[in-house]
């Protein structure tokens, strides 16, 4: 009898190990390419799962990323010009046309290409999806105003956007019910493919938006269709997840769960982009020549995974499952020098590194109406220049980030490279301004002992609370005493809400669109907590009013002025002091070189492409 | 028996309710509701917005009670005195209603149902297994006590139980999916078949983590059984060494590991926290994880709640199976 057990358990484990290999991903959808060959399928990853794919609703990146590929927009940003960033037509035939009047308002003439088409999808009769018109963009626009849809920029557009608050506001006293078939004066539809968009006051801002998915056409019939209830016995799905775009990805919501992982396969009827013909960088001349001018998407099929610890994606890398690696903590050491290169393992494996900074800007936020440090300009400087930025890059960040010198980031216009902060670090100049600011020796006269400043930080984690100690060091070499309070996330936020801090460590700014405009409005007066992001709580009449003038101006030499201009002012003033824009390597397969490193696009997935022969060939070698 | 089980179903209503209320306390009483909103919604998120989410998730209502005198901020005067937070949280627990997630409003019943099977396919297999070589590596000590073999196996034992389950996680990785290229590093695909060469690994390493103290522990059973003068007795009456340990022994050590094993049967449906997360198993433990990680407090407290009842339930089944399995426990 045992005989015939082993036997049975040897063939068992003999058919198990035969049918196992270490390649995690299923099977592609996809099965010839479009040439015939093997098809292009991407393999990525991120680290957390999106939280809506509604492209009126969603915000965070995590969904912005699986949302990008699937809704094209009326405009988009251009791969390859990030330095300043460019717009350019996407589902639109040219950019809009500004028309302004004498007395304030602004119109925007926009005209849709023709024979853009909706993904098709039940929704639609005969599951054909059917053209995009004006109407669908006016929807969408409607969608912003539903409070229903939740829709998280209404009330940053509804200050500039014709009739978009009072639409709000009639929906909330009706009882929350939108009225669709109302007239709606932000969105005036002209004819099938044209339409206008109305504007209070100028707001040259406004194209940014078009870039983003809030505006972009969504149909009536799929948000209606998927409703979440029981139809004939079967629940369908909320809108949220099942996304009918328009972009050059259709989302295949049966091999897609909103947890775990994703499945994108190209839109067969995708004519909205090509690939541009120009202005890559010469370093990319080689890989993105040969798809000048090429339909996109380049690749046949995407498949997202949500890998929320980072050890199994650098695994996963190092087998050749995903295509590029955002290098972590984890694996720094392992993937790159100290001089910023590429391990000679890696080397000899022909990955490449590549360096992304985004645009954003992190710093420590100083409390204006504090009755300390808000009167006390001498004793913010002197803060500011006792700040290592340089030092805290170095040891926490590898060296990566980029220490910031301004407010704007990298890629902006007014975002000056040589320019440095008259309050960067410098001790000796640090100690001078704190006597100046009337604590010589940061011992205060009134108590005889050191002045006593707190700095409140969310720090959670080990890394956090070193850098929090990291800043405290800096600072108490002033001779003051710095009392670290840490918070929740959420506490914190609550705390900067209500001005109740002095030093808030940590706080810090996505650009929503690549604008000084985004990052000048954090320090408006009119711009206050909580309605309002100027935690600083920073007024000044002539900032305010410089800040007003450049907000409504196009871009120019006098507008690049006025931005010079209110760095310096907030460079002196130092209402924050500056520490970083977040920047990050990442590691590029052989067979997946980038096309692009524009930080605007959520990875911009159509312009990638793939050499799916050699990355056979590199996994064999590397896994047999 | 029956009365018995009637009376600890009663029993359990109440350690429920103060779970829940314990629950309640840590996640509304002690953090803000706005603070909630706002780690959903992110800092940038304005009060209207923040009015919004709490409206919609139905957390802009009293605390306790709908009184003016208990909660003046959140008071609806037309709405009747039950209209509150924690009692329609009650209301909707007892008929197993779990709401909807704080983070994207999918029902939170579809996701815990949907994790069940991948948790069960990592814990269970994981349990049984470990259980079965944890048995018998205990009865070989046992069975070769106060020998260098014992003595080496408790060494063993205790440098397994040393090491931290990281290690284990990213050596196994490391070993099986990188070195050796037998199993994938990390993924999971309910496909039949093929779904096992995703479950080895993790199996493989949850059963490893847990080996090293199971082994002790049972060791320490047998020990103290094979220490009774029955075992003498059948000893004195030439019963073989094998006989002993496996009629004598085994079977009545069995009994102190029905209390160990069947308390944590219906707990095995909760997935294990870590090893999901790591190898991307789309189970209850990862749900957990991830909740806690995004601050999604709806899907915290619906798995407390179940929490709570399934181990509740182990432990009444725990006391039924030791009564079934020794004759000499009447259960009153």
């Amino acid at each position: 009898m045992f005989t015939g057990i082993t036997r049975a358990l040897c063939l068992l484990a003999t058919l198990l190990f035969a049918s196992c290999d270490n390649d995690p991903h299923p099977k592609p959808l996809v099965e010839r390419g479009r040439d015939g060959g093997p098809p292009l399928v991407r393999y990525t990853y991120q680290s957390e799962a999106p939280r809506s794919l509604d492209p009126q609703e969603a915000y965070d990146q995590m969904s912005r990323r699986v949302l990008e590929p699937v809704y094209d927009c009326l405009l988009e940003y251009h791969p390859f010009k990030t330095d300043p960033y460019e717009l350019i037509p996407c589902m639109l035939e040219a950019m809009p046309e500004r028309h302004a009047s004498a007395d304030g308002p602004v119109t925007y003439l926009c005209r849709l290409k023709k024979g853009i088409f909706f993904h098709d999808d039940p929704c639609f009769p005969g599951g054909k999806g059917r053209e995009v018109t004006a109407a669908d963009v006016r929807y969408s626009w409607q969608r912003i105003a539903d409070p229903k849809t939740e829709c998280p920029v209404l009330s940053s557009l509804w200050d500039y956007v014709t009739g978009l608050k009072d639409a709000y506001e009639l929906t909330q006293k009706n009882g929350g019910k939108f009225d669709y078939a109302a007239p709606f004066t932000a969105l005036e539809v002209v004819d099938s493919h044209t339409f206008k968009v109305h504007l209070l006051k100028p707001y040259p801002q406004i194209i940014y938006w078009m870039a983003m998915h809030f505006t972009c056409p969504v149909a009536r019939e799929a948000v209606e269709f998927y409703d979440g209830e029981k139809h004939d016995g079967k629940r369908r799905e909320r809108f949220k997840w099942h996304p009918v775009g328009t972009g050059p990805f259709r989302y295949v919501h049966e091999l897609s769960d909103h947890d775990n992982n994703f499945r994108l396969v190209r839109n067969e009827r995708y004519i909205t982009t090509k690939f541009p013909t120009d202005g890559w960088s010469p370093k990319r001349e080689a890989v993105c020549r040969p798809l000048a001018g090429k339909q996109l998407p380049i690749l046949d099929e995407v498949q997202i995974r949500i890998l929320r610890e980072t050890i199994p994606a650098w695994l996963l890398t190092k087998q050749g499952y995903l295509d590029s690696f955002g290098v972590s903590k984890d694996a720094y050491s392992s993937a790159v020098t100290a001089t910023h290169e590429l391990t000679p393992e890696l080397l000899a494996r022909g990955v490449t590194l590549e360096k992304d900074v985004e645009v954003s800007t992190f710093y420590t936020s100083i409390n204006m109406d504090d009755p300390l440090l808000g009167k006390n300009k001498k004793l913010r400087q002197a803060l500011a220049c006792a700040f290592d930025a340089a030092t805290e890059n170095e040891i926490f960040f590898n060296g990566v980030r980029e220490v910031a010198q301004q407010i704007i980031p990298p890629g902006i216009a007014g975002y000056r490279k040589d320019y440095r902060n008259p309050m960067g670090f410098n001790l000796a100049r640090a100690q001078q301004l704190i006597s100046e600011a009337g604590y010589p020796g940061g011992m205060d006269p009134k108590t005889g002992r050191s002045l006593e400043i707190t700095m409140d930080t969310s720090a959670s984690g080990a890394d956090e609370r070193l850098l929090t100690e990291f800043e405290q060091k800096c600072l108490e070499k002033l001779g003051i005493k710095v009392t670290v309070i840490e918070n929740t996330f959420a506490k914190k936020i609550e705390k900067e809400d209500k001005g109740n801090f002095q030093l808030s460590s940590g706080t810090g700014w996505g650009a929503d669109y690549p604008d000084p405009e985004n990052f000048f409005m954090l320090f408006y007066s009119k711009n206050m907590p909580p309605e309002g992001k100027n935690i600083s709580r920073y007024k000044n009449p002539e900032f305010d009013s410089l800040y007003e003038k450049m907000s409504t101006m196009d871009d120019g030499p006098d507008r690049l002025a006025i931005s010079h201009k209110l760095v310096d002012m907030l460079n002196d003033d130092c209402p924050i002091f500056l520490t970083n824009h977040k920047a990050f390597f990442s590691l590029v397969q052989p067979w997946a070189p980038r096309t692009h490193n524009n930080m605007m696009l959520e990875g911009g997935v159509k312009y990638l492409c793939l050499d799916p022969t050699l990355r056979e060939k590199k996994r064999a070698e590397w896994n047999h | 028996m029956i009365a018995y089980i009637f009376r600890r179903l009663l029993y359990a209503i109440p350690t429920v309710f103060g779970v829940m209320l314990i629950t309640f306390i840590l996640f509304f009483v002690w953090g803000s509701r706005e603070t909630m909103a706002k780690a959903q919604l992110g800092q940038r998120a304005r009060p209207t917005e923040v009015r919004n989410w709490l409206h919609e998730h139905g957390y802009d209502k009293p605390l306790i009670i709908n009184a003016a005198w208990a909660d003046s901020t959140y008071h609806h005067a037309e709405q009747p005195w039950w209209d509150s937070i924690f009692i329609q949280q009650i209301k909707n627990f007892t008929v197993f209603e779990l709401g909807e997630s704080d983070f994207n409003r999918e029902p939170i019943g579809e996701k815990i149902r949907s994790g069940m099977i991948p948790s069960l396919l990592i814990t269970a297999p994981a349990m049984f297994v470990g259980l079965f070589l944890a048995v018998a590596l205990a009865l070989v000590q046992v069975f070769y006590r106060a020998s260098a073999l014992d003595t080496g196996m408790t060494v063993a034992c205790a440098v397994l139980m040393s090491i931290v389950p990281m290690a284990y996680i990213i050596s196994a990785q490391n070993l099986m999916a990188v070195t050796l290229k037998w199993f994938p590093a990390f993924g999971f695909d309910l496909q039949g078949w093929g779904t096992i060469r995703f479950l080895m690994l993790p199996v493989t390493v949850m059963g490893v983590i847990y080996l090293g103290s199971d082994v002790r522990l049972y060791r320490s059973i047998f020990l103290e059984e094979i220490a009774q003068d029955y075992i003498r007795t059948a000893q004195a009456k030439g019963v073989n060494a094998r006989g002993v340990l496996f009629k004598h022994v085994l079977k009545n050590g069995a009994i102190s590991l029905i209390t160990l094993v069947v308390a944590h049967l219906p707990l095995l449906i909760m997935g294990s926290l870590l090893i999901e997360n790591f190898f991307g198993i789309p189970g209850l433990g990862g749900l957990v994880v991830n909740a806690l990680q995004k601050q999604d407090f709806a899907i915290v407290r619906a798995a407390v709640f179940i929490g709570s009842l399934l181990y509740l339930f182990g432990l009444l089944l725990t006391d039924i199976c030791y009564a079934v399995a020794d004759p000499r426990i009447r259960l009153s």
